[in-house]
């Protein structure tokens, strides 16, 4: 016998997600059937940015996510940089990667211990870590109060991530310091001894205790590298520039088919926007980003979220640390909820090791801007990675003033509905065949959906356009 | 691993000049610390980015190593929290039902409340099969509330969630929460001390005196700029120049309330203009405003 369960709201994620699924009983087991992935924010971040100067755009699409800011502010100067042909300062380079490795790091932590959890061992006995789920909880009670200990300090190193990262950023979440030519903060020797005394911090904590946690719960919910799969395309856009040509990045792009180790190169013209099943009129269904348009409309037939789905290829892909570490070699396990939180701490490993390289590269004294002239007309994007996975942002400046602005999020790809050929988003495609034991305590669900780290703040759709004409996208 | 009370008194008593309590306060704080009946918390997210929520998870303390989870464990009863609460859907709707029905809660809200699409541009949870929107989340808890702490710009006035032309019709909750009394605690983000000073000031049961914008006097009653350890140096006329003042590149600072340069940022590790960043008053109600954040002079 089948039942609709609808979860609303689901929590420890940011913004606002309602997952619903079918639950029936096939060969025996109760499990997943179907499944809907709503995003049910809509802020219209549309003409927000229609009118403004340019370099706005990196201040006010850092408020699209507060717990991923950053890369919205490296896409939005990075366009810029591009479109007004800057070449930015070695040390601008350096501390741009070390405050974004720094909001990597942040979330990181954040998602591992603060949202993810609690899906497998109990918090303190007390408010807002109970009433807390019962069902499927293996670990025992002395592990349970090791692991509760080290959320504890999780917060703490997530507040020092934070510090770190503002020694260059000034503040954060929300740094004001990233601007097209470069990074308004001065490094001293002084500021450069802090920030590696907070690193090494940070990098005890990931050896020691974020990486040991993450692999026993995989340990201990070892089941879990067989479930939340979905469909094993992978894509990055790359991110990390490790030169000021922006020819090569510590961190690479390209996409995987299907769970294959062959990666190819990626060609950002198959990237669509599918409506079909969102609340965006049908005359804006299947553009591209640089075409696009965004026209609300709700209530409309059949649609279910407030978010697009965007496919590459016409195929729905999933972003976030596995798929960057699985395109870049450094993690090829498998595709499940458990690979999610590995590759991810992996990826924790690997990028604050190269911070200690950026960090120790910085000369105090050399320049951290270059000035120049801004272009009055510019069609433009920049393409960076967000802890949770790719992002892009596409520019367009006429007589120097924003004229269209439009941004695809990693969590647009992963919690996207359906599309037109009826292909399910990946977070809606990996929670088939999740069992359900318990239907009152839908604890298998939750783990799935959580090892994706959806952020629906980023995910609903930002964009700006004044009209449906087709922009030509300069190749950069 | 978890701070004990007696700990977090003593925190506050070393403390005591920075968080403004007097030895009154102080024993008013260790009966209010001791009463099982402590206030609850109920905190919602509207429309906005959460960065708000991660602020608040920055607070650190430099007299004593009191971070947010020495707060929520000694001195706060935090019902639910979209972030970090344990259970979700029916059970988190639940729990928040019940707050409700027994009343004199502090609510705290964060991100503003869109009214476009009869509301439908933000659903704070579904139950029964039911869809709550934001707007009647924020009405309907508002009404049995003790106190209302509005965290962060776009829940004050609407701040960068209502800009540009707001398909969304995005508000602050003032208007929701009428008529109560909503004590505005602005900045994108707040900084963590300003929530927390807030709420340890409704532990005492004092009252907030509050500006025409409804920040607390306490808090907001400099501004960036007659607090600036720049304010005397010459202006930068270019950026990525060390210890100028900023004004030529768009600083804010003159027209925004807020004491920035002195409590600093992220543990005091640095803040905006230490970076060489102008201001772009953020805890202003006109922000962000439709003027560039880089244009020299008035908006």
């Amino acid at each position: 016998m089948s039942a609709v369960l609808k979860i609303d709201p689901v929590t420890r994620i940011e913004g606002h997600l309602s997952i619903r699924v079918t639950i029936d009983t096939v060969n025996g087991m109760q499990q997943v059937v179907d499944a809907w992935s709503t995003g049910t924010l809509f802020r219209g971040f549309e003409k927000m940015l229609l009118g403004r100067d340019p370099r706005d755009a990196q201040h006010i699409t850092q408020r699209v996510c507060g717990v991923c800011p950053t890369p919205h502010a490296m896409a939005a100067v990075n366009a810029l940089d591009n479109a007004y042909g800057v070449t930015i300062p070695v040390n601008a380079l350096l501390m741009r990667n070390l405050v974004l490795g720094a909001n990597f790091i942040q979330s990181h932590i954040l998602h591992f211990y603060i949202l993810s959890l609690l899906d497998y061992t109990s918090g303190a006995d007390m408010p807002v870590w109970k009433p807390s789920y019962q069902t499927d909880m293996r670990i025992d009670s002395t592990k349970a109060t090791q692991l509760f200990n080290n959320y504890v300090s999780a917060l703490d190193m997530h507040r020092k991530a934070q510090e770190m990262g503002a020694i260059f950023a000034g503040r954060l979440p929300h740094t004001p310091a990233f601007l097209p030519g470069g990074i308004t903060a001065t490094p001293t020797s002084a500021n450069i001894t802090l920030f590696k005394s907070y690193l090494n911090q940070v990098i005890s904590f990931i050896n020691n205790v974020y990486i040991p946690d993450a692999e026993y719960v995989a340990s201990v919910y070892s089941d879990y590298f067989d479930r939340g799969a979905g469909y094993g395309n992978l894509l990055s856009f790359g991110v990390f520039d490790k030169d000021v040509a922006g020819t090569s990045q510590f961190i690479r792009g390209g996409i995987a088919v299907g769970g294959s180790k062959t990666i190819q190169p990626l060609h950002i013209n198959l990237i669509t926007e599918d409506v079909t099943f969102s609340w965006y009129a049908d005359s804006t269904n299947n553009l591209r980003p640089s075409a696009g348009d965004t026209v609300p409309q709700y209530p409309k037939a059949n649609a279910y979220s407030w978010l697009k789905a965007p496919r590459y290829n016409n195929q729905p892909f999933e972003a976030g640390a596995l798929s960057r570490m699985w395109i870049n070699g450094d993690y090829r396990e498998g595709i499940s909820v458990m690979d999610r939180h590995l590759a991810r701490a992996i990826e924790a490993r690997k990028l604050t090791n190269k911070m200690k390289t950026w960090v120790n590269s910085i000369i105090p004294g050399q320049p951290v801007y270059a000035k120049h002239t801004p272009a009055v007309e510019a069609d433009t994007f920049g393409l960076t990675e967000a802890p949770r996975g790719a992002l892009g942002h596409w520019v367009q400046i006429r007589s120097s003033k924003i004229s269209r602005y439009q941004i695809i999020t990693p969590t647009c790809w992963n919690a996207s509905p359906s599309d037109d050929s009826g292909s399910r988003g990946p977070l809606e495609m990996s929670l088939i065949g999740t069992p359900v034991i318990n239907v009152r305590e839908p604890i298998e669900i939750l783990r799935v959906i959580h090892s994706f780290d959806p952020c629906l703040a980023c995910a609903v759709h930002v964009m700006d356009t004044k009209d449906n004409s087709a922009i030509k996208i300069s190749v950069l | 691993m978890a701070i004990s009370r007696r700990d977090f008194l003593r925190y506050c008593s070393m403390s005591a000049v920075a968080l403004g309590l007097s030895t009154t306060d102080l024993l008013n704080l260790e009966e209010a610390l001791a009463n099982p009946a402590g206030p609850s918390v109920l905190w919602l997210h509207g429309s906005g980015c959460s960065g708000c929520s991660i602020s608040f998870l920055n607070r650190v303390s430099k007299t004593a190593p009191v971070s947010v989870a020495d707060l929520l464990v000694n001195s706060i009863n935090l019902v639910y929290h979209p972030t970090i609460s344990a259970v979700a859907g029916e059970d988190a709707a639940l729990l928040i039902d019940q707050t409700y029905k027994k009343g004199k809660y502090i609510l705290v809200v964060e991100g503003g409340v869109p009214t476009a699409f009869g509301g439908n541009a933000c659903i704070a949870w579904s139950s029964g099969g039911k869809d709550v929107t934001f707007r009647q989340a924020v009405t309907t808890l508002s009404s049995k509330a003790s106190h209302i702490l509005s965290i962060g710009t776009c829940s004050a006035w609407g701040g960068v969630s209502a800009s540009g032309s707001n398909i969304a019709g995005v508000r602050g909750i003032k208007s929701f929460a009428a008529p109560k009394t909503v004590i505005h605690i602005p900045g994108c983000p707040p900084h963590p001390n300003w929530v927390v000073w807030a709420v340890g000031q409704i532990l005492l049961n004092k009252t907030i005196q509050l500006d025409g914008a409804g920040r607390p006097v306490a808090l907001f009653n400099r501004t960036v700029h007659d607090l600036c350890p720049r304010r005397d140096t010459e202006e930068a006329s270019t950026f990525g120049i060390p210890g100028r003042c900023l004004e030529e590149l768009g600083c804010r600072g003159p027209e925004t309330y807020a004491n920035c340069p002195t409590v600093k940022w992220n543990g005091g590790v640095n803040w905006c203009v230490g970076a060489n960043s102008p201001c772009i008053g953020c805890t202003e109600p006109s922000f962000p405003g439709t003027a560039s954040f880089y244009s020299e002079g008035d908006d």
